[in-house]
């Protein structure tokens, strides 16, 4: 389903974040006349359109693009490993996760820490990936009042996702660890560790292994 | 070199390139709230559109350049140069040593762009400053007082003056992905007002609730984009708005209004009437044509014949 978003972009409908990448990867590939950009949504595409000409021949060209995407050679799933650090200081959430899954805490990283998840988008600020799906005994609602503060690395979860903190930010979601490598950096290419399609594996490491890790990762 | 004197409320470097292809990244588009003011400030001093300038937020800010320079200023906020009030959308030389003033007026945001543009390094695509994240422009963050800006070689800058009108209120808008007939009746039925929070990433909306927003999974958002949490109260969101929003988004403001919405202010009222995609290109391409029609002044940025009055 394809949805005006006013009349400078289209919103494309798909059934999941990975369609949402293979319809970016073909349009990126060879992007239509009229077609400004794109932005990567959980399950939609957002295309910017350029405001002087009209959308119909953008339009057809998506169409075309959805119906070839199918067979789209999307590059295969990088993996990122994200070394956290659990609990304590470093996750003052990770006691009340633990109580609402009805779970050990140590239980609750075993989980955190097992399960292949993908990025979905970015979004909510430069750097922020949105990591998922995780397992159902995983997923614990948003805090009632979100934090003014969130520091920089902190590892959290809302709902399926999980996600870190580039920098320190407002927000809400329940945080249970930290993570000491870096996500952002808008001199770097390209700016963000974490991409769309991404496989992430977290790995639990002691405090004593924070400062080996300080700083962006080796194969950023 | 330009230096700032005051920069008042909050001032900072900003361009209208865009940081399009990092918003995968989850960089904001950036760049200033209003651009069709800062276009029309660059090319009024003959600078190429998207040339890097200072974008202001309710005077009163104060500049003074090192060397002579063609300056310009656009927007809701009025200038002077040492007392002289300078005509609105003017390019004027501005000797070394003059205090450049931008003062209230009829909207928020003022751009003032000068001839060589800002000289700052581009970062992602862009010359802006992204102020949450803290990079690009003056070193990623707000001017201050005593700081003194590299301006760009200008080459043989003209100075030139613009006859044209922004688009009159109402602010346009237009179908977005959550278009739904009862959510577009209640936010064109509403005289709104803007509420005190307004900042670059979007303008909040009070006095009355659109029923039927909330929740929908994360999508891209655009500057321009109606995002109705909720608890509907709109917010119209500008050039720092997250590149991703899980709130429904009914409607759209017609890229020709987006300067519109930059330069409201708090308590402002906001009347939003609807209109189709093809009046919507419309009005943008009038912009676009109406920004051609700068009549040069010379290379002197002189007096024009029509304002020779208003510089004594």
């Amino acid at each position: 389903m394809i949805r005006p978003f006013g009349e400078r972009g289209l919103l494309v409908e798909l059934d999941d974040a990975e369609g949402a990448q293979r319809l970016d990867t073909v349009l990126r590939r060879d992007p239509p006349r009229g077609v400004l950009g794109t932005v990567p949504g959980l399950a939609s595409l957002l295309v910017e359109l350029d405001p002087a000409a009209h959308p119909a021949a953008a339009e057809a060209a998506i169409n075309a693009a959805i119906a070839s995407g199918a067979e789209a050679d999307v590059p295969a799933p990088r993996t990122r490993v994200i070394p956290v650090v659990y609990g304590g200081e470093h996750g003052p959430d990770l006691a009340d996760v633990a109580a609402l899954a009805g779970l050990t805490e140590d239980e609750v990283i075993a989980l955190h820490a097992s399960t292949v998840v993908r990025v979905r988008f970015l979004g909510f600020a430069p750097g922020f990936a949105y990591i998922g799906d995780l397992p159902e005994a995983l997923r614990v609602p948003r805090l009632a009042t979100p934090r003014t503060r969130t520091p920089a690395g902190s590892v959290a979860i809302a709902d399926a996702m999980t996600g870190i903190y580039p920098a320190a930010l407002p927000g809400g979601w329940r945080v249970i660890g930290r993570t000491p490598v870096d996500l952002f950096d808008a001199r770097r290419d390209p700016p963000a560790y974490l991409a769309p399609g991404d496989e992430v594996r977290f790995v639990a490491i002691g405090v004593d292994a924070w400062d080996g890790h300080r700083g962006p990762p080796a194969d950023w | 070199m330009l230096e700032v004197v005051d920069p008042g409320p909050l001032a900072s470097v900003q361009d209208v390139l865009g940081r399009r292809d990092a918003r995968r990244h989850g960089v904001p588009f950036g760049g200033a709230a209003d651009p069709w003011s800062a276009r029309l400030a660059n090319r009024l001093v003959g600078n190429p559109e998207g040339a890097a300038l200072i974008e202001v937020v309710a005077g009163d800010a104060r500049f003074v350049l090192e060397a002579d320079a063609i300056v310009a200023v656009t927007g809701g906020l009025v200038a002077t140069i040492d007392g002289v009030p300078l005509p609105p959308s003017t390019g004027r030389r501005l000797a070394a040593g003059a205090q450049l003033r931008l003062g209230s007026g009829v909207g928020l945001r003022g751009y003032l762009a000068v001839s060589g543009g800002i000289d700052v390094e581009p970062v992602l695509g862009s010359r802006a400053t992204d102020l949450r994240t803290g990079f690009g422009g003056h070193d990623g963050r707000a001017l201050r007082a005593g700081d003194r800006l590299r301006i760009g070689a200008a080459g043989a800058a003209n100075a030139g003056r613009w006859l044209g009108a922004w688009p009159a209120r109402p602010i346009r808008i237009t179908n977005g992905p959550q278009a739904d007939p009862d959510l577009l009746r209640a936010l064109t039925a509403t005289t709104w007002t803007v509420a005190p929070a307004v900042d670059r990433t979007g303008v909040r909306l009070a006095g009355g609730s659109a029923p039927g927003g909330g929740e929908v999974p994360s999508q891209g958002l655009l500057p321009g984009a109606i995002q109705v949490p909720p608890d509907g109260a709109p917010i119209l969101m500008l050039a720092d708005c997250p590149v991703t929003g899980g709130y429904r988004v009914p409607a759209c403001v017609i890229g020709a209004d987006i300067g519109s919405v930059a330069q409201l202010r708090p308590g402002d009222p906001v009347e939003l009437v609807e209109v189709r995609d093809d009046e919507a290109r419309g009005a943008w391409l009038r912009i676009e044509s109406s920004l051609a029609e700068v009549e040069p002044l010379g290379a002197a940025g002189d007096d024009g014949p029509g304002w020779a009055g208003a510089h004594h």
